[in-house]
C-alpha cells in the first residue's frame, strides 16, 4: 500500500472515530451531514485551533464541552445578508404572495434560519404585502447559539448592495426603515422581531411540529447527504397542507426523493414547488 | 496504478477562451465524468456559451446529482462544486481566495473521494486552484498545470496544443506511478 493510500485511510478511520465520539458523548449525530463539506469545515476548523489530526481533535472535544461548542459553531454556515437571493424573493412575492392572499390564515415556517437574515427579509415582504396580520411565521434552526442570534435581531449592518438587493427583491420602501443603526450593526423593527416565533428544531432528527402553508427550506439540506435528505424531505412533505408551497433553493430538487409527484414545479420562480397530492 | 475515474478542470476568469478550447478537445467517448469550475460572476449564464464547440453534453448540475461519465457539471454561480464518491456536493460556504465557486474544494474533494484514479487540470493565472493541485498529488491522484512557459516547481505542466494527447494516455493506458 503507498503512503497517500495509507494515509487517506488513516484520517478517514480516524474521522468515523471522532463522529461516533461526538455522537455517543453529545448526541449529535454528523454521520449522515454531506462528507465532503463536513471533512472540508473539520479540516479548515483543525487549522483555526492548530491542530494536526482529527484524533487530536478528537480528545479535545470528548474532555471539554467548550470544545464542543467551537466544533459546533465551526460547522454551521456563516451569516447570509438580508435578501441574498433578490430572484427568490421577487419570485416569491410574484407567483406566491397572490395565493396567498386568499387565504384567512397563513402558517409559514422557515427551516435553517440560521442566525436570521432571510427570516426578517421574508418577514419585510410579507408585511410589505399586507398578509403580517393574518400570518404566523416560525423559524427554526438546529443550532440553539444560532437561534439567539436571530432572536435578538441584531444582525450586520447592511450595506449599500444589500440595499440594492432589497430593491431588485421588489422592496417598496427603503431597507433603513426596518432597522435602526447601532454603530455596524442594525437592530431589526421590533414589530418584525416580536412577530417571528424562533424555535429550536433539527430538521435530521426532529418530527414536524405543525401544517403550513408555506415552508421555505433553501440552501439546507446541502448540509445533508442523500439519505438524511430524502428523510427531511419526508418532514417537509408532513409539514406542508395541501396545496401549500414548498420553496427550496436555487439548485435543489425535489426531483430524486420519494416525494417527487406530490409536488408541481411553480415555472420560472426557481423551484418553489406546490404540494398538489 | 489504477484506471481514470474522474477530471476535474480548473480556470480563472482571464481563461475562458482556453477553457473553451480546452472543452472542445475533449474525446466525444470520454469514459469519465468532467467537473469544471470556473471563476465566474453571478448573472452569467455559461453553460451554453463554454460549451459551444464541446462534444460533452455539459449543464450546471443539481445538488447531489449523479455524476455521469461522458458528461461536463459546471458549477454555478453563487455555490462551490465538489464531488462525493458519485455525486456532486454544491455548497454555500463563503468565497475562497475571494471566489465563489472556487477551484481549491473541488479539487480538494476529488483528491479524497477519487484518490489515484482523479486527474486534475488547472489553467494558471489565479491563486485559486494551486492547493487542490497538491492536494490531487498527495492523494496518488494526477495533476498538471496547463501553461505554455515558464518551469512551475514540482507540478506537471502540459500545454494547451498537449492536453488532448495527455488525457488519451490517461484514459486508455493503465499508467505506471514513479513516485511511491
Amino acid at each position: 500500500m503507498s503512503v497517500a493510500t495509507n494515509s487517506a485511510e488513516l484520517e478517514s478511520l480516524e474521522l468515523e472515530l471522532l463522529l461516533e465520539g461526538v455522537r455517543r458523548q453529545y448526541g449529535f449525530d454528523l454521520r449522515n451531514h454531506s462528507r465532503p463539506l463536513l471533512v472540508r469545515r473539520l479540516r479548515r476548523h483543525l487549522r483555526e485551533e492548530r491542530l494536526d489530526t482529527f484524533s487530536a481533535l478528537q480528545g479535545r472535544v470528548l474532555h471539554d464541552p467548550e470544545a464542543m461548542d467551537g466544533l459546533l459553531r465551526a460547522l454551521a454556515c456563516p451569516p447570509d445578508a438580508l435578501f441574498s437571493d433578490p430572484a427568490f424573493f421577487q419570485a416569491f412575492r410574484a407567483r406566491v404572495v397572490p395565493l396567498l392572499r386568499t387565504y384567512p390564515s397563513i402558517r409559514v415556517w422557515h427551516v435553517g434560519c440560521g442566525s436570521g437574515e432571510n427570516t426578517y427579509a421574508l418577514a419585510i415582504l410579507l408585511m410589505e404585502e399586507g398578509l403580517w396580520p393574518r400570518c404566523r411565521l416560525y423559524a427554526s434552526d438546529a443550532s440553539e447559539g444560532l437561534l439567539s442570534d436571530a432572536r435578538s435581531g441584531v444582525l450586520a449592518l447592511p450595506g449599500e448592495e444589500d440595499a440594492r438587493n432589497y430593491q431588485e427583491a421588489g422592496g417598496r420602501r427603503a431597507l433603513t426603515d426596518y432597522y435602526t443603526r447601532d454603530g455596524n450593526w442594525a437592530v431589526m423593527h421590533p414589530v418584525l422581531r416580536e412577530g417571528i416565533f424562533f424555535t429550536q428544531h433539527n430538521l435530521a432528527t426532529d418530527a414536524s411540529f405543525n401544517e403550513f402553508q408555506v415552508v421555505v427550506c433553501r440552501d439546507t439540506l446541502l448540509a445533508y447527504n442523500r439519505s438524511l435528505a430524502s428523510r427531511a424531505h419526508e418532514r417537509l412533505y408532513e409539514s406542508l397542507a395541501r396545496f401549500g408551497f414548498l420553496c427550496l433553493g436555487r439548485k435543489e430538487t425535489v426531483a430524486r426523493t420519494p416525494y417527487a409527484a406530490a409536488y408541481e414545479e411553480l415555472e420560472n420562480t426557481g423551484r418553489v414547488y406546490r404540494r398538489t397530492a | 496504478m489504477s484506471l481514470l475515474g474522474l477530471l476535474v478542470v480548473g480556470a480563472p476568469r482571464g481563461a475562458s477562451e482556453e477553457l473553451e478550447a480546452l472543452l472542445a478537445s475533449l474525446p466525444s467517448s470520454l469514459p469519465v465524468p468532467v467537473v469544471l469550475v470556473f471563476h465566474r460572476g453571478v448573472q452569467e449564464a455559461l453553460a451554453g456559451s463554454l460549451g459551444r464547440r464541446c462534444p460533452l453534453p455539459i449543464a450546471e448540475p443539481d445538488d447531489k446529482e449523479e455524476l455521469v461519465a461522458g458528461r461536463v457539471y459546471l458549477a454555478p454561480a453563487g455555490y462551490h462544486l465538489l464531488v462525493d464518491r458519485d455525486s456532486v456536493c454544491l455548497s454555500r460556504e463563503p468565497a475562497e481566495h475571494g471566489q465563489r465557486p472556487a477551484i481549491d474544494p473541488l479539487f480538494e474533494s476529488a483528491a479524497d473521494a477519487y484518490g489515484p484514479s482523479a486527474v486534475g487540470l488547472l489553467f494558471s493565472g489565479h491563486e485559486d486552484g494551486w492547493a487542490g493541485v497538491a492536494a490531487l498529488s498527495a492523494r496518488g491522484g494526477r495533476a498538471a498545470v496547463i501553461c505554455e512557459g515558464g518551469a512551475v516547481e514540482g507540478v506537471e505542466r502540459v500545454p494547451l496544443s498537449e492536453v488532448k494527447p495527455w488525457l488519451a494516455r490517461l484514459s486508455y493506458a493503465p499508467r505506471m506511478k514513479v513516485q511511491a
